[in-house]
């Protein structure tokens, strides 16, 4: 793109990052969570992407990094979900005797397992979007 | 250095979005997870946001930008009426002109062409720092070869550059 799209993209980048990691983080206290927070950050990998290009975005994106996190994304909802199962599946131990999450309603700290699996969600729908998005770029080519 | 400009941009994005989490000021708990926070997105952005963006942590420059705004809500008034003016009478004669612009970086040139963007009856097409120049439609055409940005954007590209250095 031109130069103006690309500095402008050079401002907003960190913006956009930050606002998708407020929305994933506050999952639990305002509108937006996981999936949310995750497709916003992906729409600054995306406009990295449409902005620089994909040579650019071929010298930043690592395959292997983005395909671990995304399953470390996985895993830490299951290992989320999994922390109760003395009781049951999904039993939300940390809200209920945890050490730390159990703080009170309303604040950051709060809502026991729930920010553990906002996090997970979003590392892994950011990750997986934005792995899904640079594959179909690098598309070899037009025909066949 | 970098990481420092993408840092401090993320934290001060973050203190916004959460003011009022204690009375009117940060819940200690936001501020620490906002440190954790902008510092990954600072991490994961010091090549994105250029090598050269610490200037902009600069006070002298938020108080510039400050003094600025008011001559861009000026200009947009100015501009806003003018071309409710030309909607009313239909007394129009647009066309594309190449302005010469005296900048030197990226910045400047995206100070500028936003600038002629924001007020209406003039819209930048291209910026060419080969040329040094803007391409910019114009919707009442006055002069087809301007010498300088100054019939076009008025005072916009003295404060661009000063902005941008």
């Amino acid at each position: 793109m031109g130069l103006i799209v690309k500095t402008s993209a050079r401002a907003i980048i960190p913006l956009i990052g930050i606002f998708g990691t407020y929305i994933v983080a506050h999952g639990h206290l305002t509108p937006g969570g996981g999936f949310q927070g995750g497709a916003t950050i992906a729409g600054a990998g995306v406009l990295f992407l449409v902005a620089f290009g994909l040579n650019e975005m071929r010298k930043h994106y690592n395959k292997h990094l983005y395909s671990a996190l995304e399953g470390l994304g996985g895993l830490a909802f299951l290992g989320a979900a999994m922390l109760g199962i003395g009781t049951a599946f999904f039993y939300n131990t940390l809200w209920h005797n945890g050490p730390i999450l159990n703080g009170k309603p309303g604040t950051l700290l709060s809502a026991g397992f729930l920010p553990i699996m906002n996090l997970a969600v979003g590392l892994k729908v950011f990750t997986g979007l934005v792995s899904a998005l640079v594959a179909i770029a690098m598309y070899r080519r037009w025909k066949s | 250095m970098p990481f420092i400009v993408a840092f401090v941009f993320a934290y001060v994005l973050w203190l916004v979005l959460t003011a009022g989490t204690n009375g009117l000021l940060w819940s200690t708990q936001e501020l620490i997870a906002g440190l954790i926070f902008a510092g990954i997105i600072g991490y994961a952005t010091k090549d994105v946001v250029g090598e050269k963006s610490i200037r902009f942590l600069n006070p002298i420059k938020w108080l510039e930008g400050i003094a600025y705004a008011p001559v861009l809500f000026w200009g947009m008034t100015k501009a806003n009426l003018d071309v409710a003016y030309r909607v009313i009478t239909g007394r129009i004669n647009p066309g594309i002109v190449r302005v010469p612009v005296d900048l030197e970086n990226d910045a400047q040139y995206t100070i500028m062409s936003n600038s002629i963007t924001l007020t209406p009856g003039t819209l930048t097409i291209d910026a060419c720092p080969d040329e040094k120049a803007l391409y910019v439609h114009w919707i009442n055409v006055k002069d087809p070869h301007p010498k300088s940005s100054e019939p076009v954007a008025g005072p916009f590209e003295k404060w661009a550059r000063r902005l941008g250095k």
